[in-house]
């Protein structure tokens, strides 16, 4: 019987220099276009994280259509026209668990100092998810919103390639009103 | 330089016809004749039977500086071993060259030299008289002067047919790796050569009231079910049964149930009163018990089918190699006095793949716990820190499925019916593996990105696979870890048969190598760190684990999965009083 050792293994073996890579996702430049960055309040079944770098927040003026639930981003210098419809907000890039980016609207306090509790708590709740996995729930009975977050030591947040410069374009898309004749400034004047 | 320009010593187109030993399927083969043609000069040499029992070596150079030449070299690989020769060192096999170039493309003609032949457009001799001539030889003889002649000329006739094979081929070979897939030939011949060794008295006595033992198991168990009709299995009283108990079943696309064992197996473990139809069913498969392929010495061989499977997976008869479905017919493998034989087998292989190839630190870390299962519970934030395999059983085993269900590509429908849960809990443990191990998942989509835009996926020794039709996107991302894990136990197989070690056969992803009990502990200890060398190997660093058990003589090869069917199976072969009242029977309907 042939004598049982390592030695007569043949060599040299290198099978280093015969292995090949088998890392596809860099040999063939496949990419996920992102077509779609909802804003809004996020639903009551999903965990969020917001970026906790300041260069992902955009203060703005957004108008929200009640009648098709869109968010349209408003010009400043249109403030005046809109009155109080067009409400300055914060706007946070937002990831869920799956990656998925949102824009979350933080409204801003009034003159005063003082936001709705609604507004207060959803607030929170944003500042709160800069580090956790938060979720919200409407209380009515309370009248705002409770923040839950998660206590297990979950992944950390996917955030998009795509700087906020981009996510605002893709969320916005047909969806700015930049000038005195938008058709939702028409429409709110009367005039069509 | 042409790589074919290495071998100064020449290049050697070579075939044996040979038949079994005695006739006796299990047995070594008995070489008939060779025929070597040189490939650059065209000299044909041959040789007879008694020519070829006086030779000490092969009668062509095969050292460093040469290079052998064959399709489906092992068999060749198998007569040098049965002559007791010196292997070649560096082997050329076209077959395998051919499988991997043609790969998921299905050649008309199959995978056999004349489906290489005819593939490329050579003409190819007639399959009818092929196996005319095979049948003449497998007969073992004597034959005449005539039907020597006749083997002799169709010898040559298939070392003729290799040399436009290889110069048609030569520029798809995969140099240097098709000579690693050469050298896995050599190992399959090694494994092939010593097989694995079988309680034979055991065997007899169980064909000997194999009949009657079925008809029992069936009346005994079929009691309850009431779906067999004879020896035939009725899918419409399944169905009927499945009503009566609201057992929803998996169902194929054309509607019918799902009866493939693999189904049989997923739904025994969510639905206990599966398992015993299960058991009967995996028992009756093997009603060609018979054709267990056992040599006179006692000892299972059969033909290892290397590179059969799309993954490149050995794929040997189901009938033939002891290690087929029916796992309770394991425990006829028995080591023989002062030897043992040993089961290594990679820790959880796929995932250790998976996370190593696709660098998903999260899942490496996983792997490395030694628990992956536990860990992705841990990971996932379902379990505490300090759980453990006691304290978090039922997340545990949930985790596991769940592990298991992405590697076979199943959906939250599938895994939900696996663990007996409503799909809502089995949506939200994939969406947990896909949060987990993201980097997997982000490698995964580009393997299937991959496929979809090139029509192509590789291992990392090489290893092709075509695609010419519609994806099947599951099999396609498992791909990888398939076929890599073939790679990985190749690899290892010429690891340990080169180093002198018995290994008796490859199963899946384990070896299974017999011992003589004074070398147990040091063999063991040499081979299970080989094998690990292999991983690294295949893995760029990345080592899995292994599992070994050892079983010495007296003791036999027990598959804790069909343990109590061989216990009852023994039991009844060992009544002498009438089977029907036999103890063994009321145990496995209990």
């Amino acid at each position: 019987m042939t004598e049982i050792t390592s030695t007569n293994l043949q060599q040299p073996r290198d099978i280093q220099s015969l292995r090949l890579p088998q890392n596809y996702a860099e040999t063939i430049g496949v990419k996920k276009v992102l077509t779609n960055v909802p804003v809004g309040k996020p639903s009551n079944t999903r965990f969020f994280q917001t970026h906790p770098d300041a260069q992902m927040e955009f203060p703005t003026l957004i108008y929200q259509d009640k009648k098709s639930n869109d968010t349209f981003l408003v010009y400043p210098e249109l403030a005046n026209v809109l009155e109080r419809l067009a409400r300055p907000v914060v706007l946070h890039v937002a990831v869920d668990r799956q990656g998925n980016p949102s824009f979350i609207p933080v409204f801003l306090p009034d003159e005063g100092g003082s936001r709705n509790p609604w507004h207060e708590s959803m607030a929170q709740a944003v500042i709160l998810s800069k580090s956790k996995w938060v979720r919200i729930n409407a209380n009515r009975d309370n009248g705002a919103y409770d923040v839950k977050v998660a206590v297990g030591d979950l992944a950390p947040p996917q955030w998009p390639d795509e700087p906020i410069t981009e996510l605002l374009k893709i969320a916005f898309r047909g969806k700015i009103i930049d000038s005195a004749d938008h058709p939702i400034v028409q429409g709110l004047d009367g005039r069509v | 330089m042409k790589y074919i320009d290495r071998f100064p010593a020449g290049v050697y187109l070579l075939d044996f016809e040979f038949h079994p030993i005695g006739g006796v399927e299990g047995n070594i083969p008995m070489p008939v004749c060779l025929a070597v043609r040189n490939y650059l000069t065209g000299v044909v040499l041959q040789y007879r039977r008694d020519q070829l029992m006086q030779m000490s070596e092969a009668p062509y150079p095969c050292g460093d500086d040469a290079l052998s030449v064959a399709f489906f070299a092992c068999a060749e690989m198998d007569c040098f071993l049965s002559l007791g020769w010196t292997l070649p060192t560096n082997v050329l096999d076209l077959f395998c060259e051919f499988r991997k170039t043609t790969n998921g493309l299905k050649p008309k003609f199959g995978n056999g030299l004349i489906g290489a032949l005819l593939y490329f457009d050579f003409p190819a001799q007639e399959q009818a008289s092929k196996d005319q001539m095979r049948d003449l030889i497998l007969g073992g003889g004597p034959w005449s002067e005539a039907e020597e002649k006749a083997i002799l000329s169709y010898c040559k006739t298939d070392v003729d047919a290799l040399r436009p094979l290889l110069a048609f081929m030569y520029p798809m070979i995969d140099w240097p790796r098709a000579l690693l897939r050469g050298e896995y030939m050599k190992a399959v011949s090694k494994m092939q050569s010593v097989g694995v060794p079988i309680d034979v008295d055991k065997l007899d006595l169980i064909r000997k009231k194999w009949d009657s033992i079925q008809d029992l198991l069936i009346a005994r168990i079929d009691q309850e079910y009431k779906v067999f009709e004879g020896r035939t299995f009725k899918a419409s009283k399944w169905a009927q049964f499945l009503e009566r108990n609201r057992i929803p079943w998996p169902r194929l696309e054309s509607g019918g149930l799902d009866l493939k064992d693999e189904t049989f197996r997923s739904m025994a473990k969510a639905h206990p009163k599966v398992a015993p139809m299960r058991e009967l069913r995996s028992a009756l498969s093997e009603l060609r018990l018979s054709q267990l392929s056992v040599g006179t010495d006692g000892r299972n061989r059969c033909l290892l089918s290397p590179f059969a499977s799309k993954t490149a997976r050995n794929q040997p008869s189901n009938s033939r190699f002891i290690f087929g479905p029916s796992v309770w017919l394991r425990g006829l493998i028995k080591p023989q006095p002062g030897w043992a034989v040993v089961y290594i087998d990679y820790c959880q292989q796929e995932f250790g793949i998976a996370a190593a190839l696709s660098g998903d630190e999260a899942m490496m870390e996983a792997y490395l716990s030694g628990d992956p299962y536990l860990a992705f519970a841990k990971q996932a934030g379902a379990a505490p820190a300090n759980a453990t395999k006691v304290s978090h059983k039922a997340a545990r085993e949930q985790f596991k499925q769940c592990v298991l269900a992405v590697q076979y590509g199943m959906g939250e429908e599938s895994l939900a019916e696996r663990i007996g849960q409503p799909p809502i809990v089995a949506r939200r443990l994939l969406e947990l593996h896909r949060n987990t191990y993201r980097r997997f998942w982000a490698w995964s989509d580009a393997v299937l990105d991959e496929v979809s835009l090139h029509g192509r996926l590789w291992t990392t020794l090489g290893w092709e696979i075509r695609v010419s039709e519609q994806i099947n996107p599951r099999s396609m991302r498992n791909f990888p870890m398939q076929a890599n894990g073939a790679e990985m136990l190749r690899l290892a197989s010429i690891y340990l048969t080169d180093a002198g070690v018995r290994v008796c056969a490859p199963v899946h992803d384990a070896l299974l190598i017999e011992v003589t009990v004074e070398t147990l502990e040091d063999t063991v200890k040499l081979s299970t760190d080989l094998m690990i060398r292999a991983s690294r190997d295949i893995l760029s660093g990345f080592a899995l684990s292994c599992d070994t058990k050892i079983i010495q003589h007296p003791d036999r090869f027990i598959d804790e999965r069909g343990e109590h069917m061989w216990n009852v199976v023994l039991d009844l072969a060992q009544q002498d009083a009438p089977l029907a009242a036999s103890p063994g029977m009321a145990s496995l309907a209990a």
